[in-house]
């Protein structure tokens, strides 16, 4: 090889030096995407493997039925339940919580010495773990001891159970959403900081200004916005797994389980890998298609 | 932006621009207001004490918080010897500290200081505070007995719980320490020690004053209760709540080292190292892992990490963060993109490797980048609860909410308590953020679309 190098000719050098120089990124990139393949992807298809399978901890993979596992999973009522939850859950995701930030960015908009210490404020929700505001909302909620229950009282109203109560845990484990503030409150503020001023100011000589600037020039420009923030919200919706479950387990009988916590639960409660594996390839599914679907609006929006 | 102000369109224009921005300004700070409710609703309920609490209908403060001195006296009383007269002092101090704890639960009473006098000298001096008694009483030295004469003293108790709260003895006289006695104080002592905590000596005065920073000391023993809920691991012994703390912040620290560093050289070859169009698949390939979800694959993920060992040590809880993360890849690469190519052909001429590149070059001139990222690693993971749940069976590997989670759903653990801890969990973040909130808020609104 020395030999090589110091006599060969000037484009054997040339060609070694390109292929260096092509090889090294792919060296740098090798221990980055070997590790994104075992710890990211193999799991994925891991799960659709498992799910093919009458899984066995012990000797794995156990028995393989084809997909047996996923016919079982939508003839069980607790399977389309959990879907029914999730739903449920999603609807009032997004009838308490979703316009909650959009009002707040609009009217931030608007503040003029207010506006740095209120979006400080209104960022304090993204930085608040739910555990945290589990444990703080779980003692409002309290059925003996808790605000809720003495507000209800002030009203004339009968106390309730709160999230004991398969009727309200829902609603009360959303609830605290309704507060708004965190990220998205800035997202849609940068928004409509970008809407240009020239059409702002046209708008205003039109005799377009107060709540009238609000419906007919800033929504409609920052639409893309609201738009993705929806199906964002969707998606970490469907995800829905620490809140419930820190609130209630799942339960009471079963009225906060979600996908994630069913998922959960066939792996830890029932040791049905197979079930468990089945469900989250539906999941993933289900979410690829969403996440599709925004990816799409967002590259319309960009060209 | 000062709009309707600069047309001068006549006054209908001012008229609805003024109406708009007072209905923005009422409705924002009503907002504020709910926002900040729970979490001074919490900040309330951590400083209550242990009756006040549970009281119904919650007031919305904390009652003023009473320090209570008792002296008891043990002139003309003979001992055999010193030790005796220590252990008797020992005996009445205890008593006289659970009695009043117990039977005076109503009266806010947070710290109770028990004086020994002999020939008017102060001898003994014991100080506890009502968080300590209470976790004597719930998980330590009386965990599952009931507060009585015979209980308390039992088979030498009252030594390790002297030991345990604290006191000073000297034979010879400590320093003195004028007091001045209520009546009204000595009556409602005497009158709880009367019958079934009949101490050896004599209750010859008693005082109560008004100490409000005692609520605030309530937090000491809040930090410190896990090592008694939890006494058997050895870590939480010694360091109490910290041990989350700290666990949280290897956690955390691990992950932003590691996210710096993998997503800045991934972004630094796709970006500066490889064609456009290679560079473009190499992205998605990174960008698609971000987008399942962690509920479909904890499953598979948990399995295989058992079959490596990866579980119930810190392995497992590090090892999600050893591959660089799609959307950090994305934010890197686009402003890797932004340097000119100019630079690293220079120094490419002159001999220079990658790695050279990319450390000297690269990395120096990418430091608001840097702080981005680690700021969105924080953001992003420090609200992770159920992975960590999953793989930690031990208690010394708890992350701050996993530690929080399995304290509240501790049945005994008093409300104050679990609000004192949620509320010492989220204080310095918060401090944190309103400090940094300008590059927070930059930060944010860098990252464009994220939920």
């Amino acid at each position: 090889m020395k030999a090589t190098g110091k006599t060969g000719s000037n484009s054997k050098k040339k060609s070694n030096y390109i292929l260096q120089k092509k090889l090294t990124p792919w060296c740098i990139l090798f221990f980055p995407m070997a590790f994104t393949l075992w710890l990211k992807y193999y799991p994925i298809f891991s799960a659709f493997f498992i799910s093919l399978f009458r899984y066995d901890p012990i000797n794995p993979p156990g028995k393989f039925i084809g997909f047996e596992n996923y016919t079982g999973l939508f003839g069980m009522q607790f399977y389309w339940d959990a879907w029914k939850n999730t739903f449920v859950f999603l609807l009032l995701q997004l009838a308490m919580c979703f316009l909650t930030p959009l009002i707040q960015a609009l009217l931030l908009n608007e503040l003029t010495r207010l506006k740095k210490c209120l979006t400080t404020l209104y960022i304090l929700p993204a930085l608040i773990p739910t555990s945290v505001n589990v444990i703080i909302w779980k003692w409002i909620w309290h059925p003996d001891y808790g605000v809720a229950n003495q507000i209800a009282k002030s009203f004339g109203w009968e106390p309730q159970v709160w999230l004991s109560d398969p009727k309200l845990v829902k609603f009360c484990i959303i609830f605290p959403g309704i507060l708004g503030g965190g990220l998205m409150v800035l997202l849609y503020l940068s928004a409509i900081q970008g809407v240009s001023t020239d059409i702002m100011e046209s708008a205003a000589l039109d005799g377009c200004t107060g709540f009238k600037r609000i419906f007919y020039i800033i929504l409609p420009n920052i639409s893309f916005m609201v738009f993705i923030q929806f199906i964002i919200s969707v998606i970490t919706t469907m995800q829905l797994l620490d809140a419930p479950y820190m609130y209630a387990s799942g339960g009471p009988s079963g009225a906060s389980t979600t996908q994630g916590i069913f998922i959960y639960n066939a792996f830890n409660q029932d040791l049905n890998y197979g079930r468990g594996s089945a469900a989250s390839v539906v999941l993933l599914i289900v979410i690829a298609v969403l996440t599709m679907v925004q990816m799409r609006f967002e590259k319309s929006e960009k060209e | 932006m000062k709009k309707g102000k600069s047309n001068g369109h006549g006054l209908g224009h001012g008229r609805s621009e003024r109406f708009l921005k007072t209905v923005a300004v009422i409705v924002s700070l009503l907002f504020a207001a709910v926002m900040l409710y729970p979490l001074l609703f919490a900040i309330s309920s951590s400083m209550k004490d242990n009756a006040k609490i549970y009281e119904v209908p919650p007031k919305i403060l904390p009652d003023p918080a009473n320090s209570l001195t008792m002296v008891f006296d043990y002139s003309g009383m003979m001992f055999e010897n010193d030790e005796q007269q220590k252990d008797v002092m020992m005996q009445d101090s205890v008593l006289s500290m659970f009695a009043i704890n117990s039977e005076m639960a109503q009266d806010s009473i947070m710290e109770i200081h028990v004086y020994g006098i002999k020939d008017g000298k102060i001898i003994f001096h014991s100080r506890a505070h009502q968080m300590k008694l209470q976790m004597e009483c719930d998980y330590g030295i009386y965990k599952a007995s009931a507060v009585k004469k015979a209980v308390l003293l039992h088979e030498g108790r009252h030594i390790r719980a002297c030991e345990s709260i604290g006191y000073e003895y000297d034979g010879n006289g400590l320093d003195a320490k004028e007091i001045k006695f209520s009546q009204e104080a000595h009556d409602k002592a005497s009158a709880v020690l009367a019958e079934d905590f009949r101490t050896t000596g004599v209750l010859a005065g008693a005082e109560t004053h008004v100490n409000n920073l005692l609520n605030l000391e309530s937090f000491r023993y809040y930090l410190e209760m896990p090592s008694y809920i939890y006494p058997k691991s050895e870590r939480i012994a010694k360091m109490g709540f910290m041990t989350f703390v700290l666990n949280s912040v290897i956690v955390i620290g691990f992950a932003i080292i590691a996210q710096v560093f993998l997503c800045s050289i991934t972004a630094f070859a796709i970006s500066k190292q490889l064609s456009p169009k290679a560079g473009k698949l190499v992205l998605l390939f990174f960008l698609g892992g971000m987008m399942v979800p962690f509920a479909s694959i904890m499953l598979p993920q948990l399995i295989m990490y058992q079959k490596m060992g990866a579980y119930n040590n810190y392995a497992a809880l590090l090892l999600p963060f050893l591959y660089p993360y799609g959307f950090y890849v994305y934010l890197y690469k686009g402003f890797f993109d932004q340097i000119p190519n100019s630079y690293f052909e220079a120094a490419s001429l002159d001999g220079a490797g990658s790695i050279y590149l990319y450390a000297k070059i690269c990395m120096p001139l990418s430091k608001s980048i840097i702080s981005l990222i680690a700021l969105q690693t924080f953001i992003g993971n420090w609200n992770d609860f159920f992975w960590a749940w999953l793989v930690t069976e031990d208690q010394n590997l708890w992350t701050l909410n996993v530690a929080l989670y399995n304290i509240s759903n501790n049945m005994g653990t008093k409300q104050n308590a679990i609000m004192g801890l949620a509320v010492v969990t989220i204080a310095p973040v918060i401090l944190l953020s309103v400090l940094f909130s300008r590059q927070l808020k930059q930060s944010i609104a860098a990252s464009g679309v994220k939920g």
